[in-house]
């Protein structure tokens, strides 16, 4: 980019009645709206905006978006309560209480398992902490909203069954 | 005296050490070890704690080797820590590594001696160690799961040698070794939960804490048991405003490394449903929720000189509370018309190990305060005379039917306490004071030791500390000098009780001062 040609801030020229009335700026301007405007009307293909929400962008397979909670083959859930991911949680925004399975085998379950999805920061690293790959932030979901705060704290069934459609 | 040199380190330490507690106290840490315990004869089973002795062709172990003069000892040399590692190894071959669902974790001997000694990779798949019982009962409080059981029989010399009642015993041989009870007979003895504290990994865990809470989550405050006149040193474990266990603190005065299993139990009754969280006031029968202030007014209405009749103290207060309670009590009302409790109330078969038969925390605290208990008696005969307002703080002295008749029937019982129980089904005004967890304070001990405990948890509702509710009452009373902090009100009780003694109550040592016997005895 080069300045040159522009006028300088601090000039000691003083400005012409034609610069200092700006119509012809104004009229160059509005000229190259008119410019891009008649542009894009042929050349729809070519425009960077998306018609959200019709249109939506495609992340990559990495991008994390809202938790859900593996099932077992059953349909429990594969989470034992180990609160790994609460411990390492930089937002400190999962609440578990562990409590005893009724399969022996298993003996460990979560009671209780929230997130707070207004704290939640998307780092993705109770997904990485997790011994059990029973947290995992792959279901793409990035619409996140609600009508209340509350809502924003989401339960363990609903993040068992976490829908593709991002309501609540 | 034994000179040695332990990692070209020399020291000297009375005959007859072992050689563990010399190398500990020259490295600064404990040896690695699973089986060694200082309360408990020596096993050697582990084997982990394996040294070089100069001069020895094996390696030897330390728990087992008591010091010679001119020792030279390895602790940290190659065929040394080689030794230690490969010992790990072998003692984690069946182990089913379920720190995720293992309440141990955190404060496992197998993990930190893993992270310090091993960090090898495992040679052993899951599907060929060796199983066995997993989450099985054991008792009323314990759980045991086999598979993580290191066999260092810890558990076991202590069922022997400490309570002497023999419950566990390790059956079968090589890698089928378990620990088990004999069938038909149950782990259940009031000390049985220190069981799970000697374990040093997840083999024996609590079963009123699994599950509850991940140790790393959990804050200490140090503590005073309040459940006998013993005075076991422990810590409070809590987060925010609940407690999730008691374990006990070193004390080797009181209670060394012991608790009993009641005592442990007694932070339930700080999170009882039936706490006493609001000022309360009787109106038409039935004790209606107030704001403080009005309840302070109503309190300092009803202990107007010369209205009060009778003031009742308890066992249960703190020291400060109970000298600053007498302070109230000689302002408003005579010597003879302050009782310190019930006479003989809340004897209960005790033990010969640690659990008192007197089931208050500070009944010697109460008479060092200058309190006099009375028999029944003698105070239902009191209370029957009383016109005016009868002030009753700490405890539930209407627990016994005839004294709970006596109060019934006065018309002005102004009760400070911790529950919504009998007493304050008698009182007009209750004003909710703090449990003993949520609060700071000095219980005497039976042996008239000193031991001071602090707050941990905040307090429930609109409950206050005691001795805030009693120094404003002081003031309200005309006392121009009603202790304004804690600290203060233990510098006067210090110079008020113990004139001519050289220690300090705002910072008693942690093992505790007793005024009678000031050479604090047993060993570091
Ligand atoms: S993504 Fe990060 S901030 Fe969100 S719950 Fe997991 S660990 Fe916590
Ligand atoms: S880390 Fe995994 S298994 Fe552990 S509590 Fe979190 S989701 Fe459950
Ligand atoms: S005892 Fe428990 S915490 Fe320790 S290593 Fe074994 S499973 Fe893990
Ligand atoms: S149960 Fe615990 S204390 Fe008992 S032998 Fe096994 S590891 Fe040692
Ligand atoms: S601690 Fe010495 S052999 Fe176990």
């Amino acid at each position: 980019m080069s300045f040159e040609g522009l006028p300088k801030g601090t000039g000691a020229k003083k400005a012409s009645f034609r610069d200092a009335i700006y119509f012809w700026e104004i009229l160059r301007g509005l000229g190259v709206t008119i410019k891009h405007l008649v542009y894009n009307i042929f050349h729809t293909a070519e425009m960077p905006t998306m018609q959200y929400p019709e249109e939506k962008r495609v992340y990559s397979d990495r991008f994390r978006g809202r938790h859900r909670l593996m099932q077992r083959e059953d349909g429990t859930p594969r989470c034992v309560a180990c609160q790994m991911c609460s411990t390492v949680c930089p937002a400190d925004c999962i609440a578990i209480q562990g409590a005893e399975h009724p399969d022996s085998e298993i003996e460990k379950f979560p009671e209780t398992f929230e997130i707070d999805l207004l704290r939640c920061v998307f780092c993705g690293l109770c997904e990485e902490a997790c011994p059990c790959d029973a947290i995992r932030l792959d279901t793409g979901i990035y619409e996140i909203a609600a009508d209340s705060r509350e809502k924003f704290i989401v339960q363990k069934d609903f993040l068992l069954n976490n829908k593709e459609d991002g309501t609540y | 005296m034994a000179k040695l040199t332990i990692d070209g380190k020399e020291l000297e330490v009375p005959d007859g050490t072992r050689l563990f507690d010399a190398c500990t106290e020259a490295r600064g840490k404990p040896l690695p070890h699973f089986c060694y315990h200082p309360d408990l004869s020596v096993a050697g089973v582990c084997r982990l704690c394996q040294v070089e002795i100069e001069g020895m062709p094996k390696l030897a172990i330390a728990c087992n080797t008591i010091v010679n003069d001119g020792m030279v000892v390895h602790t940290n040399n190659e065929r040394v820590r080689k030794a230690s590692e490969q010992i790990l190894e072998m003692h984690l071959i069946n182990h089913p590594v379920d720190c995720p669902i293992c309440d141990q974790a955190g404060e496992c001997g197998l993990q930190n001696q893993y992270m310090e000694y091993g960090l090898y990779d495992s040679k052993v798949e899951m599907v060929q160690k060796t199983h066995k019982k997993k989450a099985k009962v054991i008792g009323p409080q314990v759980i045991l799961d086999q598979e993580r059981c290191v066999l260092c029989s810890r558990c076991v010399r202590f069922c022997n040698e400490v309570t002497g009642t023999g419950e566990l015993g390790i059956y079968n041989r090589g890698d089928r070794a378990e620990i088990d009870t004999a069938p038909g007979v149950d782990l259940d003895n009031n000390y049985s939960l220190n069981t799970v504290d000697i374990c040093p990994v997840g083999a024996l865990t609590s079963r009123d804490f699994r599950f509850q809470k991940r140790v790393w989550m959990l804050k200490a405050a140090e503590s005073i048991c309040p459940g006998c006149s013993t005075g076991c040193n422990v810590r409070i474990d809590y987060e925010g405003s609940r407690i999730y266990r008691l374990k006990p603190r070193f004390n080797p005065d009181v209670n060394r490394r012991w608790m009993c299993d009641k005592g442990r139990m007694l932070y339930k009754a700080v999170h009882d449903e039936k706490r006493l969280t609001e000022p309360m006031k009787r109106s038409g029968g039935e004790l209606q929720t107030l704001g403080w202030q009005e309840a302070s007014e109503t309190a300092v209405g009803m202990l107007k000189p010369g209205r009060v009749d009778l003031v009742l103290g308890s066992p249960h207060l703190s020291l400060e509370e109970a000298v600053l309670l007498r302070r109230l009590g000689l302002k408003l009302a005579g010597e003879d018309q302050l009782v310190g409790g019930v006479a003989g109330a809340e004897v209960r078969p005790g033990d010969d190990l640690l659990l008192n038969s007197d089931r208050t925390p500070n009944r010697a605290g109460l008479r060092m305060a200058g309190w006099q208990e009375l028999p029944v008696a003698e105070l239902v005969a009191k209370l029957r005379e009383a016109r005016g307002t009868v002030l009753v703080h700490g405890g539930n002295p209407a627990a016994d039917e005839s004294v709970r008749e006596a109060l019934a029937g006065c018309q002005h019982v102004l009760y400070i306490g911790t529950h919504r129980n009998e007493t304050a089904g008698t009182a007009a005004l209750a004003l909710p004071g703090a449990a003993w967890a949520e609060k700071a304070g000095i219980f005497v001990n039976k042996d008239g030791r000193l031991q001071a405990f602090k707050s941990s948890i905040v307090r429930p509702g609109q409950a206050r500390e005691d001795w805030r509710v009693l120094s404003e009452l002081l003031a309200a009373a005309g006392e121009e000098e009603a202790p304004g902090s804690l600290r203060a009100l233990r510098k006067s009780v210090g110079a008020d009780l113990f004139p001519d003694v050289e220690f300090n109550l705002v910072a008693l040592p942690a093992r505790g001062v007793n005024p009678t016997a000031p050479v604090a005895g047993g060993e570091g």
